[in-house]
C-alpha cells in the first residue's frame, strides 16, 4: 500500500510539473502583459515597474525565479494587487472557497447517494421520479443560469438569504453550496442508482440471499461496497467540477474566495497569481485522485493486489 | 481484397438500432424540440426588421408585451432581446456542433491509432492524455482562450483542445480489442498498411461507441462556451451568445428578471434535449447496459 | 418413501416477458426423504433450475412461483420473507453454478461463512470464525485458518467452490440443492468437488437435490432421478432403474447420447434430432416434435404420469398403452 501510494504521489508530482511549466509559458506567451493596459505610463516608468518584478530578464531566468520561489513555498508579489503577496492572497481566499467547496461535496455525496439508493431499491416508484428529475435538472441547468435564478426568488423576492457576499455567516453560504451541490446530486445520484442496480444483480448478492440474512443485512454488508466503488471513483473528478462550479460561484455570489481571483488574474496578466492558484488548484485535484484511489484500494482487495 | 471481410456494423444492425431509437418517445420529442430551435435561431431573425445588434432609441428597456415588433422587449440598449437570443443561439449551438464533431474526429482517430498500434507508441500516446487529464479543465481552457488571443476561433480551439481526451480513451479501450479480431489480422496478412487498417477498419467498428458519446459531447461543448462567455472570456459584445446574455440578464435581475429567464431557459432546453437524445441513443445501442 | 423431508406438489414457473408469458416449470410434483439424493436432469432451458430457485424465494422478478413446496411441513412458496430467511440458509441451502462470481469479492472468505452462523445459530463472531475454519479444513482447504482471512480471488475456481460447499453445509441443513455446481469447472476436478459434497452430505445426513444435465454423475451420485423436458417431468425412478430400463422415448435418448466405457468403440454416439420447443402452453407432450414413436394423441392429449412399477413413474402415451 505505502509503495502504491509513493508511485502514485511521484506520478501527480510530474503531472503537477508539467501543469505549471505549460501553464508558465502559455501565460507568458499570450498577448498582453500585466501593465499594458495601463494607459499613461512614460516608458521609464513602465520598465521601472517591470524591472521590479524581474519582467525584463529572460523568460528562462524568470522560470528559474518562480520554481525557486515554488520551493520556497513563496509565490512571489501580486502584479495587479499591489503591496499583496500571491500568498497573501491566497491565504485571505481558500477559506471562502474551501468552506463552500467542501460542504457542497459533502451535501452532494450524502443527497446524492441517498437519492440514487432510494431510486434503486424501489424502482418506479415517486421517489425514483423525484430522483430522475433532480438529475435531469442538475445536469442540463447550468450553475450560472440556476443561481441567478435562485438569488432573484430566495434573496430579492422572498428576502430570506442574502443576495451575495460573505457578510451575514452561514445564512451567506446556504445559496452558493447549494448551487454548486446541485449538478454534482445529479451526477452521483445517476451513478449510485445504475451502480445499485447492477449490484442487484450479481451472482454474490444472490448468494447472500441464500444465507437467509435477513434483506437489510443482504443490502448493507453485501451491496454497499460494490456499489460505492464507482462512487467514489467519481469523487476524485467530482472535485475537479467543484473547482469550475466554485469560480461561477464566487462570481455570481460575490465571494471572495481564489476562484474569482484566478479569472480576474487570468484576464488582467498578473502573472504570479495564476501561477499561484493554478499549483494550488493542481495539487488539490492530484491529492482527491490519489485520495479516492487509496480508499478504493481499501475497499476492493482485488486492487488493492494489483500493484 | 481486404475491404470486405471486416463485418462492419451491418445495415440491418443500424436500422435495427435506429428502430429502437424511434421508439423511445422521449428522445424522439427531444430531436422534434431541438430541430425546432435550431430553425428558430437560424431562421427567425429574419422575420423581423433589424438585427440583435441594432439599437431601437425610443424602445430602451421595453417590457415583455408579446407586441409587435419588440415581442420580449428590449434591453438597456434597446436592442431586441428575441433576436438577440435567436442570434446567440446561432452562436452557441454552431460552437456546439461544430466543437463536438471536431473534438470527436480528433479524438477518434488518436485513440483508433493508439489501440490498434500498442505497444511502446500507445504507451506515449496515452501517458500524454494522462497528463492533460490531470489538469483541472477550467485552467486548461481558460489559459488556452487567452494563448490564442481571445475571440471566438481562441474559445473554438481551447475547448476542442479540452475536449477530445474523453473520445480517445474510450476509442482506444475499444480499438485495441478490434486489432485482436480475426478480421483486421487477416486484413494485416493480406498486406494492408496500418493508417488503412485504422480507417477502414478500426474506425468504422466504433461507429457506435462514437455516436453515442459525440452526442455527449455537444452538451459538453455548448456548456463551455456558455460558461466561458459568462465569466467574459469568451464570446464578447456586442456579438451575441447565450452565456454572455445571461450574464448580462444576471446583472438587471434585480428589476427584471425576462433577460435572464429568456436565453437561460432556452439554453437548458437545449441542454436537456440533447442529453435526453444521448440517453436515447445508448440505450439504442447498448440495450444490455440498463 | 416415509418420513417425507420435501415434497413439491403442482409446481409452476411462469416469467413475464415483453412478448408474452414464458412457461419455464409446469405442473412438477416430486418428494424426497431425509438424507436421499435425488437428481433432476434435462437440457439447458427445461426449467430444472428454476424448480431450485422457486424453492429458495430467489427467482428473478418478472417470476412468479405457483403449488406448493412443503418442506418440514411448512409452504416455503407462501411464508412471508422473514419466516422464510429464517429456513434457508439454516435447514435449506444452496449451491450455484459459478462459484467464480458467487463469492462476495470484497469480504473475506471466513466472514462469509461465519455470517451464517451468527445470524442463525446465534454463535460470537470468534466461535463462528472458528467454527467456519473447521468447515474449510473439512472441504479439504490447506492451511484453512490462514485461508480463512484471504478474498475470493485468491482462490482458484475449484477451490471457490468447495468454499460454497462449506458455507452450504455449514449450518447442517436438511436440505442441500445443488444447481450444476460443477459444469464451470475443469473436467479434472469436476469429480473431486460433486464426490466431496455427496461424502459430507452423507456424513451429515443431508438430503441432496443435484441439478445436472450430466448422466454420469447421475450414476455415480443419486439414489433416484427426475428427467424433466419442457418443464415437465417426463420420468422418475431409482436410479439404477432408470439407467436398466428407461421407459420414456426421451431418456432412452438422453442414455443413447451419453458415452460408456463398454459402448467406447461404437463409431457415433446417438443425437436427440431437434430443439427444444421454448415458451407457451402446449397442449400434448412436449416432447412429440422430436419423439421417433409419436402417436396422434401425443399432440392432443397431455400425457398423465403413471406408475409403471412402485417409484418408477413415466409421462407417455406409448408406456401407458403397451406396459
Amino acid at each position: 500500500m505505502l509503495r502504491f501510494v509513493g508511485k502514485r504521489l511521484w506520478h501527480g508530482g510530474l503531472t503537477l510539473a508539467a501543469l505549471v511549466t505549460l501553464t508558465f509559458f502559455v501565460m507568458r506567451l499570450a498577448p498582453g502583459g500585466p501593465f499594458s493596459r495601463n494607459r499613461k505610463i512614460s516608458p521609464e516608468v513602465q520598465a521601472n515597474i517591470e524591472a521590479a518584478f524581474h519582467l525584463d530578464e529572460p523568460l528562462w531566468m524568470q522560470f528559474g525565479r518562480f520554481v525557486w520561489g515554488v520551493l520556497r513555498l513563496d509565490l512571489g508579489p501580486s502584479t495587479r494587487h499591489r503591496d499583496y503577496s500571491v500568498n497573501d492572497l491566497i491565504a485571505s481566499g481558500l477559506p471562502y472557497s474551501l468552506t463552500i467547496g467542501l460542504w457542497a461535496v459533502v451535501i452532494a455525496t450524502l443527497v446524492g447517494v441517498a437519492l440514487g439508493l432510494a431510486g434503486a431499491l424501489r424502482r418506479n416508484s415517486a421517489t425514483d421520479y423525484l430522483a430522475g428529475l433532480v438529475g435531469v435538472i442538475g445536469i442540463a441547468i447550468p450553475i450560472f443560469v440556476i443561481g441567478p435564478v435562485l438569488q432573484a426568488t430566495f434573496a430579492l423576492r422572498l428576502d430570506w438569504l442574502p443576495v451575495g457576499g460573505i457578510g451575514e455567516g452561514w445564512r451567506s453560504l446556504i445559496l452558493p453550496v447549494i448551487v454548486l451541490a446541485l449538478p454534482n446530486i445529479a451526477y452521483i445520484s445517476r451513478l449510485t442508482r445504475t451502480s445499485m442496480i447492477e449490484t442487484l444483480r450479481e451472482n454474490h448478492v444472490r448468494t447472500a440471499r441464500a444465507k437467509g440474512i435477513g434483506w437489510r443485512r443482504v443490502l448493507w454488508r453485501h451491496t454497499l461496497t460494490g456499489t460505492l466503488l464507482p462512487v467514489i471513483a467519481y469523487l476524485g473528478p467530482a472535485t475537479a467540477a467543484i473547482i469550475t462550479g466554485s469560480i461561477l460561484i464566487e462570481t455570481i455570489f460575490a465571494v471572495p474566495g481564489i476562484g474569482r481571483h484566478f479569472v480576474d488574474a487570468a484576464l488582467n496578466r498578473d502573472y504570479p497569481l495564476v501561477m499561484g492558484i493554478t499549483l494550488l488548484y493542481g495539487a488539490i485535484l492530484i491529492l482527491l485522485n490519489i485520495a479516492t484511489d487509496v480508499i478504493r484500494a481499501i475497499l476492493d482487495p482485488r486492487i488493492r493486489n494489483e500493484r | 481484397m481486404s475491404a470486405d471481410v471486416a463485418p462492419a456494423p451491418g445495415v440491418s444492425t443500424l436500422r435495427l438500432q435506429a428502430r429502437r431509437f424511434r421508439r423511445n418517445r422521449l428522445a424522439m420529442a427531444s430531436v422534434v424540440v431541438l430541430a425546432l430551435i435550431v430553425a428558430l435561431c437560424f431562421l427567425g431573425p429574419y422575420a423581423f426588421p433589424f438585427t440583435g445588434e441594432d439599437a431601437d432609441f425610443d424602445n430602451i428597456s421595453a417590457p415583455a408585451r408579446l407586441t409587435w415588433p419588440h415581442l420580449f422587449g428590449t434591453d438597456d440598449f434597446g436592442r431586441d432581446l428575441l433576436v438577440r437570443v435567436l442570434e446567440g443561439g446561432q452562436v452557441s449551438l454552431t460552437i456546439g456542433f461544430l466543437g463536438a464533431l471536431v473534438a470527436g474526429v480528433i479524438g477518434v482517430l488518436y485513440g483508433a491509432v493508439a489501440g490498434y498500434a500498442g505497444g511502446r507508441t500507445d504507451g506515449v500516446m496515452m501517458r500524454l492524455v494522462e497528463v492533460l487529464y490531470g489538469f483541472p479543465y477550467v485552467i486548461l481552457v481558460i489559459l488556452l482562450s487567452l494563448l490564442f488571443g481571445g475571440g471566438n476561433v481562441a474559445l473554438f480551439a481551447a475547448i476542442v483542445f479540452t475536449l477530445w481526451l474523453t473520445p480517445a480513451v474510450i476509442v482506444r479501450a475499444q480499438a485495441q480489442s478490434l486489432a485482436q479480431k480475426e478480421f483486421v489480422q487477416a486484413a494485416r496478412a493480406g498486406g494492408m498498411t496500418g493508417p488503412a487498417i485504422v480507417v477502414q477498419h478500426i474506425v468504422p467498428n466504433c461507429v457506435s461507441t462514437v455516436i453515442v458519446y459525440g452526442s455527449l459531447l455537444v452538451p459538453e461543448v455548448i456548456l463551455s462556451e456558455s460558461f466561458l462567455s459568462f465569466l467574459g472570456i469568451g464570446i464578447r459584445e456586442p456579438q451575441a451568445s447565450w452565456g454572455n446574455l445571461i450574464q448580462a440578464g444576471t446583472a438587471a435581475m434585480g428589476s427584471d428578471l425576462r433577460l435572464l429567464l429568456l436565453p437561460g431557459g432556452l439554453l437548458a432546453l437545449v441542454l436537456l434535449c440533447l442529453n435526453f437524445i444521448a440517453d436515447g441513443l445508448r440505450d439504442a445501442f447498448d440495450p444490455n447496459d440498463r | 418413501m416415509t418420513g417425507s423431508l420435501l415434497s413439491i406438489r403442482d409446481l409452476g414457473v411462469r416469467f413475464r416477458l415483453p412478448q408474452g408469458e414464458a412457461v419455464a416449470v409446469d405442473g412438477v410434483s416430486l418428494d424426497l426423504a431425509a438424507g436421499e439424493v435425488l437428481g433432476i436432469v434435462g437440457e439447458s432451458g427445461s426449467g430444472k433450475s428454476q424448480i431450485l430457485y422457486a424453492m429458495m424465494g430467489l427467482l428473478a422478478a418478472n417470476g412468479r412461483a405457483t403449488g406448493q413446496v412443503l418442506f418440514e411441513g411448512q409452504d416455503l412458496l407462501a411464508l412471508p420473507p422473514d419466516r422464510l430467511d429464517r429456513v434457508r440458509g439454516d435447514r435449506l441451502s444452496m449451491i450455484f453454478q459459478d462459484p467464480m462470481t458467487s463469492l462476495n469479492p470484497y469480504m473475506r472468505v471466513g466472514d462469509q461463512l461465519a455470517e451464517g452462523l451468527i445470524v442463525h445459530k446465534g454463535l460470537s463472531r470468534t466461535e463462528a470464525r472458528a467454527e467456519a475454519v473447521r468447515m474449510l479444513d473439512r472441504v479439504r482447504i490447506p492451511d484453512a485458518a490462514a485461508r480463512a482471512r484471504r478474498y475470493p480471488h485468491e482462490f482458484s475456481g475449484g477451490m471457490r467452490q468447495r468454499v460454497m460447499i462449506a458455507m452450504a453445509l455449514l449450518a447442517r441443513p436438511k436440505l442441500l440443492l445443488a444447481d450444476e455446481p460443477t459444469t464451470a469447472l475443469d473436467v479434472t476436478i469436476q469429480a473431486q468437488v460433486l464426490d466431496l459434497m455427496a461424502e459430507l452430505g452423507r456424513e451429515t445426513g443431508t438430503a441432496i437435490i443435484l441439478v445436472t444435465h450430466d448422466l454420469g454423475v447421475v450414476a455415480r451420485l443419486c439414489d433416484r432421478v427426475a428427467v424433466l423436458y419442457g418443464g415437465r417431468v417426463m420420468e422418475e425412478a431409482p436410479a439404477e432403474t432408470l439407467f436398466d430400463t428407461p421407459a420414456h422415448p426421451y431418456t432412452r435418448g438422453l442414455l443413447a447420447a451419453m458415452p460408456r466405457l463398454e459402448t467406447a468403440l461404437t463409431p457415433r454416439l446417438g443425437t436427440i434430432p431437434g430443439t427444444p420447443r421454448s415458451g407457451g402452453t402446449v397442449t400434448g407432450c412436449p416432447f412429440v416434435d422430436r419423439c421417433e414413436a409419436r402417436l396422434p394423441v401425443c399432440s392432443t392429449d397431455r400425457p398423465p404420469l403413471r406408475d409403471l412399477t412402485p417409484g418408477h413413474r413415466a409421462a407417455c402415451h406409448l408406456t401407458g398403452a403397451a406396459p
